[in-house]
């Protein structure tokens, strides 16, 4: 009866990670892509001539190595090439860099403070112990804390024994980074306001909280989670833009047997007897199989997708309750010459890096008191990147393409996203670029302004959230997206979930897709 | 983009063989002739004069600044007297070795403070409610070790003050041509040997005069290469390579306590409340697991390997730090971090950790050695530390 | 045993007098502070019962309605200790929020309950190896599971919430969840968006009925301090004396020896630590640790004297939930907020005298651009009067006289570090075994013989606290005989 063993709703990396593991083990694998091309928010266009972006996500953060081992994706094109360093100009001129060498980075740090110079390291081994103790989370379904089954209590006994065994002060530092805002955290440790702020950005992005709230210390912990798989500087970007990683990831599912079909959006999963059997693409037409795996985010699943009257009341109130609300925004230049900043004039190795627009705590916390109250930051939080200086491949030859991420830019603004307001908002970024790189207004050749209602419009994520659902601490692990609902099945027999929404989530990881073919397999045994 | 030291400019145009090393963020030479001999010879016959500027100096001044450092140190600072040099340990609160370096009393409220590492941030949360200053002063002041036989005679064919009179481990301001400089009987090749403390401003006034005043003396600018075989002789232990700082272990196995590193004799468990103590008297008491030791192969049990494999012994001529396991029977004993070949000695020499039932004195032992791609083992012995102990370095 | 318990609080009453009962020759060193009476906060019940308060005349008020707030028009929202009379009262405003009521009430009490739980004995130790102490382990995750699936899953995912995702998922109406947001950022340095404002939340609803979320009033101040029993010196301590790791005495301000080997401080642990003992003692980690606490005060007193009764019991000026966020956004960057959060409690004082406690939040500790000084005390003591006086006009002109306090002056004058009442800020990285930092967590510090009971460790709430202090140190001296 069924045509497939299973359908996978949406080809994005954490859809086609999964078709691909499941593929792999011999399951015949559909997956329907919405677009007329794979990738969802992973993939590259040459959006102007000549020009290639990754459109949206645009570094290669944490794609976990066993995936690239397990799905031999090098060979099927993948190439990440590392980011090398992280600069942050300041207003007064200077500039504060991360370096990757380490006694490079040491002197920069102690041009600003001493005391920082040797915190940074003492800091750096913290954070590496920490990853060390998350890592193993990142890589399970999460037990159901309020399940008795013996296999939720097992893996409850598991996480016991492992967080005990961190010893006291790792256990507590843990906790710390946990409950704790990542400016306070990072009081504890560092002088430099530049420092601070930068290191900071990375527990607000994709949320819709300030670097002084409580909850974004955790994600400190991610940019030194690659270090541990022996992956130094796993930070990188993906030869041939964002869009190549996934290209990859298809190549393998395909050669393992995976079909892939593009332009073939669903309308519903179709749901028999309280059983998902298929899927009802927009034209019609039905295809049906034993299971169907959603990489949609848990709102557009079960929302729409599904349809909250297959749902038990409790769980679709806590879909949504969910919280989406996307915070970032984008905008790729294509330019004619490379941007000349103040404070490194010339073309320097930091263009091989990131620029790091956060010269102090309060800039970023002043974005976001403009985006609290529905406004777009005048002076945003932003993450500047050259692709085109470490893959020329991206732009014609003397040209280059640049990337930059803005935060905060409220899906919900004021009055609602028009033509004029994206445009206005493109605007302030470069007004704000060109405080520290005078020349670039004249370098613009083209320009792509991307609010959170352009990525819900175009990749189908609710609110434009670039994670799928907010990396909050009410929103992890055992809890995401719902409690009880954490490990990849879901209410309605026969669907599973595998997109960001679920643990672990976040970035282009392939971790929920990865787990969720691991789930899927387990219970299929 | 690494740093150079003051003396840069003339270490450079010495270093024939354009073989540098990274030392703290430095570049330092690692050989300035095309191989080390020279430079190792000069030090147990003449005299060798290395830039020994990367390390790190703290100048710790104050009421309480005495009190800070025993705070922070394993031996009595309070106790010590002007013109006087410690050699300490500094460990965490478990007791475990986060550093080694030397505290000079200078005055009775000044201290000059040396480490392999960056210290000040621990100073300062040390610090807390005590009247002291601490400043980073590792940029500010240069540094240079004259070691060797000769070394004395150069010196003081220069210096203002009578040397004779310097004891070993004592320290003295004074003037080298008019250049104020502290002298220090101190040195890290177990050897007769000074090292002088200098305004980085002049630095090269000082390089040039004591490399005009050594020039009888066969004085000869020497690199790491040829310092590394004269500390394992020694039988000084180097962080990093003979032990992993607390502070940068990643695991409790990596750490050592002073008595695991044979620097039991710098602790001093009488003084009052210093970091670490309470772990200290426990492992005092209980004996450590671990003893740093001396360990010298059987020449013949070498031999016998190479001739095996139809070779001569070859053996690298610069010192290795690698880690090599040593066995006593079946059972892995331990592992060696630091060893060469002692081209004064004529023995293969080698510094290791054995679990205290394999220490002792004059144990037969076998170390791993690589003949012909082949894991072989040679007998060995736990000998006495340092190898070479010549009387003139305290006389 | 000679004991000396340093602090004339709440806490070091309750440890004093738990001590003296089991025996102990206990001295309370200590000018009676400055601290208001009546008390704003739960009682334990177990304090209550073990020193046998009721029978001395403890009287716990709760105000009725808890809360009353201004609605457009002149009119009230008044909140009563009745569920149903104030979902009444809510229909009003939404019939949706009316409805949600009770449920609201429930659950939350239901989550505070297991708060309270916790809070009635030292803090678990989740990295314990001694039977005991697993055997605590055990009881406190069983406990939890016994609450069943809504109420524990409730209980992990609400407490690192911001209070504005709790309140928007439950509720329409903007004066309601002002009004319930405003306790979330009771005393704390965040707005009503940061995470973890849900759990401020939660902890000051323990020890209230269901639907009430402001705390009830107490004289348990004056109840503890007429209790007999004890040695009251009215001197402060200016050094705790230690030797060979363990504590020998206390040297009064006056230069006056005091030989104890048994030191109890309710005072702030910072204070103690480093300024009443001798900092080489500790380790670098503690003292580093000791630094890292937060105890940021974002709320001043304001006592108004006034002519007549202002027609409130409690009047609370927190409009909406963005009101507050706004007022915390000036208290960000130095400033103390254009806008602040009000709320006035009134008390009848004697012959037809009247005063408004008033809290007004968010006045920082320090002011990016300038101090504390008369002037700036008036010109915030003045918006306070007019703010009130636009919920309930006439209120102004019977205003008869103000004082001030800010942060500022109340560390000075009652001890609170940078003016937080609770010495260490309520948050979840202080809470349970990390408060006020984990080496501190169970009362001890690595001084033997002194011990710490102040409002920074846990719970956190007074008498809660010595209650729990004292049972460690009666436990101590039991194991050390």
């Amino acid at each position: 009866m069924a045509d497939y063993d299973a359908l996978v709703i949406g080809g994005g990396h954490n859809g086609l990670v999964c078709a691909a593991y499941l593929a792999r083990a011999g399951k015949r694998v559909l997956v329907l892509e919405r677009r007329e091309i794979v990738g969802g928010a992973a993939m590259s266009e040459e959006v102007f001539p000549g020009f290639r972006f990754s459109v949206f996500s645009y570094v290669v953060s944490l794609l976990r190595p066993e995936i690239i081992r397990d799905l031999d994706l090098p060979r099927h094109g993948l190439h990440i090439l590392p980011l090398e360093s992280t600069v942050t100009p300041l207003a007064n001129g200077d500039y504060l860099g991360q370096w990757s060498d380490h006694d490079q980075n040491r002197r920069e740090l102690a041009r600003h403070s001493l005391r920082d110079a040797e915190a940074y390291d003492e800091f750096g081994r913290l954070m590496y112990q920490m990853a060390r103790a998350v890592k193993p989370f990142l890589s399970m379904a999460p037990p159901d804390p309020a399940s008795l089954a013996p296999r939720d209590l097992l893996g409850m006994v598991r996480i016991a024994k492992q967080l005990r065994g961190l010893g006291g002060d790792r256990f507590h530092a843990l906790h710390k980074l946990l409950t704790m805002s990542a400016a306070d955290y990072l009081d504890e440790w560092f002088e430099t306001e530049a420092l601070k702020a930068t290191k900071s950005a990375s527990g607000i992005i994709g949320t819709f909280l300030g670097p002084r709230s409580p909850g974004t210390a955790y994600v400190l912990l991610h940019h030194y989670m690659g270090e541990i798989d022996g992956v130094f500087r796993a930070w990188g970007f993906a030869k041939g833009g964002n869009g190549s990683v996934s290209a990859a990831i298809a190549a393998a599912a395909r050669e393992h047997g995976a079909e892939i079909r593009t332009n073939a959006p669903v309308a519903k999963v179709l749901i028999e007897n309280g059983r998902a059997t298929g899927a009802v693409l927009e034209n019609g037409d039905e295809i049906r199989a034993k299971l169907v795996v959603s990489s949609a985010d848990p709102r557009r699943t079960f929302m729409q997708l599904v349809g909250p009257e297959h749902l038990p009341d409790e769980f679709a109130q806590a879909i949504r309750n969910f919280k989406f609300r996307g915070s970032s925004g984008k905008v790729n230049l294509a330019l004619s010459e490379l941007p000349n900043f103040t404070c490194l004039p010339g073309a320097g190795p930091h263009l091989r890096g990131a620029i790091s627009i956060s010269p102090s705590i309060d800039y970023l916390e002043r974005a976001y008191d403009d985006a609290k109250y529905g406004e777009v930051s005048r002076r945003p939080y932003m993450d500047i990147v050259i692709p085109s200086m470490i893959d020329p491949s991206m732009a014609p030859p003397g040209k280059h393409v640049m990337s930059i991420f803005v935060q905060y830019v409220p899906y919900k603004v004021n009055g609602g996203w028009t033509d004029a307001k994206r445009e206005a908002f493109g605007d302030a970024v470069i007004d704000t670029v060109a405080e520290y790189a005078p020349n670039i207004k004249s370098a613009i050749l083209h320009r792509q302004v991307i609010t959170p209602a352009d990525i819900e419009r175009i990749v189908g994520i609710s609110e434009g959230n670039i994670f799928h659902g907010e990396l909050a601490l009410e929103q992890m692990f055992f809890l995401r997206p719902v409690p009880g609902w954490a490990q990849y099945a879901t209410p309605v027999d026969g669907l599973y979930q595998c997109g960001s929404g679920t643990h672990p989530g976040g970035g282009v990881m392939g971790a929920s897709g990865r787990n969720a073919a691991m789930a899927i397999l387990k219970a299929s045994r | 983009m690494l740093k150079t030291t003051p003396f840069h400019p003339r270490t450079a145009a010495l270093c024939r063989s354009h073989a540098w090393r990274r030392w703290a963020g430095y570049v330092v030479a690692s050989v300035y002739e095309l191989n080390h001999e020279r430079e190792y010879h000069a030090i147990r016959s003449s005299a060798a004069l290395f830039d020994i500027s990367p390390l790190y100096k703290y100048s710790v001044t104050g009421a309480d600044a005495a009190r800070l450092l025993d705070r922070v140190a394993t031996r009595n600072v309070a106790r010590a007297s002007v013109g006087q040099v410690l050699y300490t340990c500094f460990c965490d609160n478990k007791g475990k070795v986060l550093d080694d370096g030397t505290i000079a009393k200078l005055d009775e409220r000044t201290f000059r403070m040396t480490s392999a590492e960056p210290n000040l941030r621990w100073l300062g949360d040390n610090a807390l409610g005590l009247d002291v200053a601490i400043e980073d002063v590792s940029e500010k002041t240069a540094a240079l070790a004259l070691q060797g036989p000769s070394s004395r005679a150069i010196l003081q064919s220069i210096a203002a003050s009578d040397l004779a009179a310097l004891k070993y481990f004592g320290i003295v301001a004074t003037t080298i041509s008019g250049i104020e400089v502290t002298i220090s009987r101190t040195g890290y090749t177990g050897d007769l040997g000074f090292e002088i403390w200098v305004d980085s401003r002049n630095a090269l006034g000082l390089w040039d005069r004591m490399i005009e005043a050594g020039a009888p003396y066969g004085i000869v600018p020497a690199g790491m290469l040829a310092l590394d075989v004269a500390r394992i002789e020694a039988g000084l232990m180097l962080i990093d390579v003979d032990y992993v700082s607390a502070r940068k272990a990643l695991i409790t196995r990596q750490t050592s306590s002073p008595y695991e590193l044979d620097l039991g004799w710098t602790v001093n468990l009488d003084k009052g409340v210093f970091v670490g103590k309470e772990a200290l008297s426990r492992e005092k008491h209980a004996a450590p697991a671990w003893q740093f030791v001396g360990v010298e192969v059987d020449w013949d049990s070498l031999e016998a390997l190479y001739l095996e494999a139809g070779l001569a012994p070859q053996l690298p001529s610069a010192a290795w730090r690698t880690s090599v396991p040593i066995y006593a029977g079946d059972e892995q004993a331990g592992y060696a971090t630091s060893g060469g070949w002692s081209p004064l000695l004529k023995k293969y020499i080698a510094l290791a950790h054995l679990r205290s039932e394999h220490a002792d004195i004059g144990r037969e032992i076998e170390i791993e050695v690589t003949v012909e791609h082949q894991r072989k083992r040679a007998a060995a012995r736990v000998v006495k530390k340092p190898f070479f102990n010549p009387e003139r370095k305290r006389a | 045993m000679k004991a000396l318990v340093l602090g004339s609080g709440i806490d070091a009453l309750v440890t004093a007098h738990t001590l003296a009962r089991a025996g102990h020759e206990v001295t309370v060193l200590g000018k009676r502070d400055g601290e208001p009476s009546p008390h704003t906060g739960w009682i334990a019940r177990r304090v209550i019962a073990n020193l046998d308060l009721e029978r001395h005349g403890l009287s716990v008020e709760w105000p009725d309605p808890w809360v009353s707030a201004p609605l457009p028009g002149g009119a009230r929202l008044a909140l009563w200790r009745d569920v149903a009379r104030s979902a009444d009262e809510i229909r009003k405003l939404s019939a949706r929020d009316a409805g949600q009521w009770p449920k609201f009430c429930e659950r939350m009490q239901a989550i505070a309950g297991v708060l309270e739980d916790l809070y009635g004995a030292p803090p678990p130790d989740p990295l314990t190896h001694t039977p005991g102490g697993l055997i605590d382990l055990a009881r406190d995750a069983l406990r939890l599971r016994k609450l069943g699936r809504q109420s524990m899953d409730d209980f992990l995912r609400l407490l690192p919430m911001s209070i504005a995702d709790l309140l928007d998922a439950w509720f329409e109406s903007d004066v309601l969840k002002g009004l319930l947001g405003a306790q979330a950022v009771m005393h704390l340095a965040q707005g009503p968006r940061s995470g973890g404002t849900a759990f401020n939340f939660l902890h000051h609803h323990v020890g209230s009925p269901a639907g009430v979320f402001r705390q009830a009033r107490s004289n348990v101040r004056d109840v503890l301090s007429a209790l007999p029993g004890i040695q009251r010196l009215e001197h402060e301590a200016a050094r705790i004396e230690v030797q060979d790791g363990g504590v020998r005495g206390v040297v009064l301000d006056g230069g006056e020896r005091l030989a104890a080997s048994l030191v109890v401080c309710a005072g702030d642990p910072r204070r103690t630590l480093l300024d009443l003992c001798d900092p080489g003692c500790f380790d670098p980690e503690l003292l580093r640790a000791l630094r890292n606490i937060r105890s940021r005060g974002v709320a001043a007193e304001v006592t108004l004297t006034l002519a007549r009764d202002p027609g409130f019991t409690v009047l609370a000026l927190a409009p909406t939930l963005d009101h507050l966020e706004r007022a915390y956004d000036d208290s960000k960057y130095g400033r103390a907020s254009s806008d602040p959060y009000i709320e006035a409690r009134h008390e009848a004082i004697k012959e037809g005298a009247h005063r408004a406690h008033v809290h007004v939040q968010y006045v920082p500790y320090a002011l990016r651009d300038g101090t504390w000084d008369d002037a700036r005390r008036d010109e915030l003591a003045k918006l306070v009067i007019a703010k009130i006086d636009q919920a309930a006009p006439g209120f102004a002109a019977s205003v008869l006289g103000h004082s001030v306090l800010t942060p500022a002056d109340l560390e000075h004058r009652r001890g609170y570090p940078q003016g937080q009442p609770y010495h260490a800020q309520i948050a979840l990285d202080q809470m349970l075994w990390m408060r006020p930092v984990p080496q501190l967590a169970r009362y001890r510090t690595s001084i033997e013989g002194l011990y710490l009971c102040g409002p920074a460790m846990h719970p956190g709430i007074p008498g809660a606290t010595g209650a729990n202090a004292a049972s460690v140190i009666l436990r101590d001296l039991k194991k050390s005989k």
